[in-house]
């Protein structure tokens, strides 16, 4: 049997009387790529908030990598390996490209608390390397806050790769680009799942994002899954289609 | 390349000389370096004093924007560990003369060395509760430790001397001429501002200032972002302490009114003043305020008046201080960026 990366048990959340997350289990396999999709307010953000320890869960169990990360600290987390991307870009808006990734670098090396080495001498090389990786090349100098939608979704990608995580959370990870910067970034993200087995779990409001390029895709709704398995088992069903799609095929 | 691009060209080429890229640059420091070392030529000793005045305040101020030009919280009780500096210092001072004999060379060292430790422990205790909040929670909680050791020491006689501080705080005859005093602080200071500048260029000055752009993008770094909190708190209050220390044996004394807010806030004006987003920020602050303090008040007694209205007229029409100004309007245009330098020395403006 694939070893399970990430397992959720019986994971709840309220916020005052909404149920947000509701007895969901979950499980991904190392290597896994998966779409969680499901309408506005179905739970997809609370849902990565409470894997990646922004949110404590109210009752259930994480479980990542083999260890019990449920309800710990973000950086606890994300030092276990766990890296995000946000709905609304998350960067350092007056940093550089350059320092943005060169930050998020450091972090990864351990460096962090070193006081006398200069740190524009340190993971330079891996800063080029995210860099180029996620098309950036040539705007090192740029300043993150300046920078196009599409652009600061590729700067967060590159911060968050720059983690070396074995699990990548992608909230809406195309949001604001273009049809080409959309197609670029999935491509990019199948080789990272696909040369570095890297396991990656992404929402998204775009269909043929999601079908492209998801192994199996999980349905949420008022906080419960309601169906999961390949794209055509949940472009054919018939519950998805009510619930999430109207009546509408794709 | 056009008459008008050979002029910004050569314009650009001075302003990188005299503004290095993002800061003031090398030679710019080497010029005020030499030029320091003929203050004591002025004549009469007032220049020499202000100038360590300049400079042990300069200290102070840059010590504060660790935590503000840097790590982005605002603390309103910097004062205290320039205070417990002082303090420690003086304590020493007194248990080593007994209040009547002079001071020996040693004994002035070690006296020295005490204060900043004392100022580092006390910003460590303060800070293990102030970094568990930001923004004016942050701010308000330093007030309120602040003004607690105000308290403590003002009234803790047996001890700190309450209102009446400690006196009588001597150094060996040979630091007793504000030369030598002056040659010393300048050494100590230009060792304690070389310290600083490499902690803010080092990767935890990176974390600095990632911390003060996005806490939650930190965070999900990696970065335990409290505790990189509490570790420049403290390192910034231990700074404060090494200027606090060389106060006392400047002035003879040390009173409780040093780690009030009013001190606090004489380092938020330097910064003000010279541009928090800078490092050599405070440092030009504390020029343009000790000096200005100096000549001002050699003529008027509404002081107050004068400062206020001159951190009134930076606050509305020069946000970023003198070098944050200088920075928006004339080097802006002209600067050509390298990566890392881009943002290195304008953390804010």
């Amino acid at each position: 049997m694939v070893r399970a990366i990430l397992e959720v048990t019986d994971l709840n959340k309220h916020f005052g009387g909404i149920h947000v997350t509701q007895n969901v289990n979950f499980r991904m396999v190392e290597g896994e790529q998966s779409a969680i999709i499901g309408p506005n307010g179905a739970g997809k953000s609370t849902f990565f908030n409470l894997l990646t320890g922004y949110h404590k869960p109210d009752s259930g169990r994480v479980v990542f990598d083999g260890r019990d990360i449920t309800g710990q600290a973000p950086h606890v987390i994300a030092r276990r390996g766990i890296s995000r991307a946000f709905q609304v870009s998350n960067i350092f808006p007056r940093l550089s490209v350059l320092e943005n990734v060169r930050s998020a670098v450091h972090a990864n090396l351990g460096v962090t608390m070193n006081m006398f080495s200069r740190a524009d001498k340190i993971g330079t090389a891996e800063t080029q390397e995210f860099l180029s990786l996620c098309g950036l090349n040539g705007k090192e100098t740029e300043i993150a806050g300046q920078l196009s939608q599409g652009d600061k979704k590729k700067l967060e990608l590159a911060i968050a790769l720059a983690g070396k995580p074995k699990l990548l959370f992608l909230d809406e990870p195309t949001a604001g680009m273009s049809l080409d910067e959309t197609e670029e970034t999935m491509n990019l993200v199948d080789r990272l799942n696909r040369d570095l087995s890297l396991t990656v779990l992404f929402t998204e409001h775009d269909m043929s994002v999601v079908f492209n390029h998801a192994n199996r895709v999980v349905v949420l709704n008022r906080g419960e899954i309601i169906i999961e398995g390949t794209p055509e088992q949940v472009r054919d069903d018939e519950t998805v289609q009510k619930i999430y799609l109207g009546e509408h095929q794709i | 390349m056009t008459s008008g691009g050979q002029n910004s060209h050569r314009g650009s080429q001075w302003v990188r000389l005299l503004f290095g890229q993002g800061d003031i640059s090398g030679p710019v420091i080497l010029a005020l370096g030499i030029g320091a070392l003929f203050v004591p030529l002025l004549p009469g000793d007032f220049w020499t004093e202000v100038s360590i005045e300049i400079l042990i305040l300069g200290l102070f101020a840059m010590s504060f924007n660790l935590i503000y030009g840097y790590m982005g919280q605002i603390s309103f009780g910097h004062a205290a560990f320039f205070g417990l500096g002082a303090y420690g210092t003086a304590i020493m001072f007194r248990e080593f003369t007994g209040g009547t004999a002079e001071i020996t060379t040693t004994q002035f060292f070690l006296a020295l060395l005490a204060g900043p430790p004392v100022a580092a422990v006390g910003a460590l205790a303060v800070g293990y509760f102030c970094v568990r909040l930001t923004g004016i929670y942050f701010a308000i909680l330093t007030l309120a430790f602040g003004e607690l050791l105000f308290y403590l020491v003002f009234s803790w006689y047996g001890f700190t001397g309450g209102d009446d501080g400690i006196q009588r705080l001597l150094p060996p005859p040979v630091f007793r001429d504000p030369t030598v005093y002056y040659f010393f602080t300048l050494a100590i200071v230009t060792a304690a501002g070389y310290a600083m500048w490499r902690i803010t260029r080092s990767p935890f000055g990176y974390v600095l200032r990632a911390m003060r752009e996005n806490q939650l993008r930190t965070k999900f770094l990696g970065i335990d972002v409290r505790r990189y909190m509490l570790v420049n708190f403290t390192i910034a209050g231990g700074f404060a302490g090494v200027a606090g220390a060389l106060w006392g044996p400047f002035t003879r004394s040390v009173g409780p009114l040093l780690l009030g807010w009013q001190e606090s806030g004489i380092a938020i004006f330097m910064t003000l003043i010279g541009g928090a987003g800078y490092f050599a920020g405070p440092a030009i602050g504390s020029i343009v305020y000790t000096f200005l303090q100096a000549y001002v008040t050699g003529f008027t007694v509404y002081w107050p008046l004068t400062i206020g209205t001159i951190i009134l007229l930076i606050v509305l029409f020069a946000p970023g201080g003198l070098l944050g100004t200088i920075d928006n309007k004339l080097i802006a245009r002209l600067r050509t960026r390298s990566p890392d330098s881009s943002t290195a020395g304008r953390e804010e403006s």
